[in-house]
Formats: C-alpha cells, structure tokens, sequence
C-alpha cells in the first residue's frame, strides 16, 4: 500500500490581496520555466486521497489560508470549493495540528486542491502542511 | 503456511522458494543452499535511472523530456521501449542491467524486492525486456502503468531469473514533478532444485511450507522460454492436485531427470 508524507511550503507574493501558494517539496522538483514551474495545486490519483494533517502561517498581516478541492482540474475553468480556512488575525503565526486531517479524495484522478490566500492589505506569508498521499483505508 | 520468509521477507539458508509462472501454470521450486548477501540485504540505489532530457510519453497524451537525473515528470510514463534497468558502474556482468546474470551461473538467483519512492510510483516489470505481461482477459487486453490498472505502487517483487533481461516501467499519476529513490531488499541465493520428487509434490501442494512468488508473467515470450530452459533444463513443474499423486510423482521424476542445477 502506498502511503507518502509530504512538507509542503508556499509563500505570497506581497502584492496581491489573493492568490494560490506556489508549492515546494524536498521530493518536488520545480524550476522557472514551464512545464516545470511549482504546483499551484496537487491533483489527488484514483483510489488515493491527500489527507492534510497540519497547518502552520506566519506572516506579517492578517491572512486567511484556504484550502479548496475541485472535482475536475482537466476541465478549462475548474471549479474550487472550499473545505478548510485558517485565519491569522494579524502579524505572527499559527500552528494547526488535528487528530482528523482534511480529506480530498481520488475518485477519477482529476480531482485537485489548492491553498490559496485572501488578505485585506499585501502583505508576506507563509504556509506550511503536511500532506499524506495514501491509497490505504483509513 | 506458505511465508516462510525472514523479517526483510528473503528466504533463509534451509528454506524453499517457489516460484509460480502463470503463463504456464508451472512452478519451478528452489531449495536456498545460502544466502550470501546475509547482513547487507539493502541497497540504497538513488534515483530512478532517468537520464536528463529522456522523452517521456504523457498520461493525457504527447511527450515530455526528462528535466533533470532521477526526476519523473507530472502525468507521465515511460513506454515499453524505453525501460528502466537499473545499470550501475560496478563491474557486473552488465553494467546496464545490474541485476543480470547468465546462465552459466544458474546456482544464483536474485530475489529482489523494489521500493520506489514516493511510493504513489505506479510500477510494472515487462519479462522479457519490451514484452508487456500485464493483460485482462487473456490477451484481449494489454493493462500497463498507463491504463486504469495492471500495476502496483511503490513496490515490486521478483526473482530475476539467469539469462533474462527484465525491463521497468514507471509512472507518475499526479501533476507533480517528482525526484524519485530506489530502494532494494533482496536476497542473493544460491540455490538447488529438491531431486525428491515428493518433496517437490508435497510443496507444490502447500502441504510442506515455502515461500511462494507468482512471477507476473502471464506470456511465455520465446526468449525467456529459451533462457529458462537453457537455464534449469525444464520449464517448470506442473500443478497436480493431492489426489493425482502418482501421476505427479512419476512426471516429477521425468523432469527432474533433465534438471541442470
């Protein structure tokens, strides 16, 4: 069975009030250039589900972190919904660590999430998670 | 019953493994003399053989180039033509394969267990190398890393058999661009056929223990029935079940007069 952790780790830009964390990983490889450029979003494989055990922002404003699913990436203008946001009130950090994780799962292999950011004013943030891929039951 | 296997899942020294073909319906059963890599099981190999720039086939369709050593792409897959063999600069029998062996050293077997990194790495193995073995429905239909099914994730287990070159296919079925690691256990027999055709009767009926492995070869390609055969001297035992014992018995004996190891 397969079962992989992954730290992932996205940055605002500064600038804009919204926006989708890039995504990086130790096991991900990314450049600048297309094709190759760091994930917006992860699509979950069938049979599998992304279970998203901790969330942890820093940033130097108020920050809303959310993670929204979408049952079809491949499509040209996906649909996100939301199933998760974390506030940070203002500068400083916080640490979500569940006994339940979020759940996304691989139902016919284009289904996706993303976290995103929404701010009242620019400003810089970080976000990390922990994201399980696993194909087991539970 | 039948696991009969240590705590990395290798046959001990004394113990026998069986090796069942489906393409044939037939086993061949080993009996391990001695494991000789015993203490040092685990290689930590690197990377997924991927040499930068490789063109690799898209699950959605079209060709995507390898980016860099070791790194599979998002939503690709690399076709039977180009497999994956696992060279190595060890001065083996082959460099580009690590794990072939010839006939010559039939008393050899490798049973190698392949953990790919991450582990969501869809695997299959084509035996021969370019000969898909994975199918549905007798042949009508060919499954392989980029069909729906017909492969594993993040693991794969065979034996390599002498004289045979094995091919591996990969694939990637997230949109991540993925640095990837290889990681083997296994076990370097050196191994013996069991003369008594009893014993091969009692085993081939799970009524000794042993360890069982079904090779996924459900086509006996010609150049692997050669290279079995020119290897061990038969094709494998029949299955009989427990009450054809003596026709068992006296086939067993036939065969085992041509056994080569």
């Amino acid at each position: 069975m397969a079962r992989e952790l992954l730290t992932l780790y996205g940055e605002t830009d500064g600038t804009n009030r919204t926006g989708d964390f890039p995504l990086y990983s130790d096991i991900i490889y990314s450049t600048g250039t297309a094709p190759f450029t760091p994930p917006t979003y992860i699509v979950v494989p069938a049979g599998m589900k992304a279970k998203i055990w901790a969330r942890r922002v820093s940033g130097d404003g108020e920050t809303d972190v959310i993670i929204q699913w979408s049952p079809d990436v491949t499509v040209a203008t996906p649909m996100w919904i939301p199933v998760e946001r974390v506030k940070l009130a203002g500068k400083g950090s916080i640490e979500l660590e569940k006994r339940r994780p979020v759940v996304v799962r691989g139902i016919r292999g284009v289904e996706a999430f993303k976290i995103s950011w929404s701010q009242p004013e620019a400003a810089k943030a970080s976000v990390v998670v922990e994201v399980e891929l696993t194909d087991e039951e539970d | 019953m039948d696991r009969v296997v240590d705590e990395l899942g290798l046959v001990p020294e004394g113990e026998h493994l069986t090796v069942f073909i489906p393409a044939t319906g037939t086993a061949y059963v080993f009996r391990v003399r001695s494991r000789v890599n015993r203490g040092y099981e685990i290689i930590n190999y690197g990377p997924l053989p991927l040499p930068a720039d490789t063109p690799l086939l898209r699950l959605g369709g079209g060709l995507i180039p390898v980016p860099e050593f070791g790194v599979l792409p998002g939503l690709s897959y690399n076709p039977s033509t180009t497999p994956i063999n696992f060279p190595t600069t060890f001065n083996v029998y082959d460099k580009s394969d690590m794990w072939f062996i010839p006939k010559e050293d039939r008393e050899r077997l490798f049973h190698v267990k392949t953990f790919i990194t991450p582990s969501w790495i869809r695997v299959s193995v084509d035996i021969p190398r370019g000969v898909p073995q994975r199918r549905f429905q007798k042949d009508r239909v060919v499954v392989d890393v980029d069909r729906p099914f017909g492969w594993s994730r993040g693991f794969i287990e065979v034996v390599r058999f002498p004289q045979v070159y094995y091919g591996f296919r990969v694939a990637n079925d997230t949109n991540l661009n993925v640095r990837t690691f290889v990681r083997f256990v296994y076990g370097e027999y050196v191994i013996e056929i069991p003369k008594d055709p009893e014993l091969v009767f009692n085993i081939l009926t799970r009524r000794f223990p042993s360890y069982w492995l079904t090779m996924p070869i459900t086509v006996m390609d010609t150049t692997l029935r050669a290279a079995l055969t020119e290897t061990y001297g038969f094709e494998g035992f029949p299955l009989y079940p427990v009450n054809k014992r003596d026709e068992a018995l006296r086939a067993y004996a036939e065969l085992l007069k041509g056994v080569k190891v």
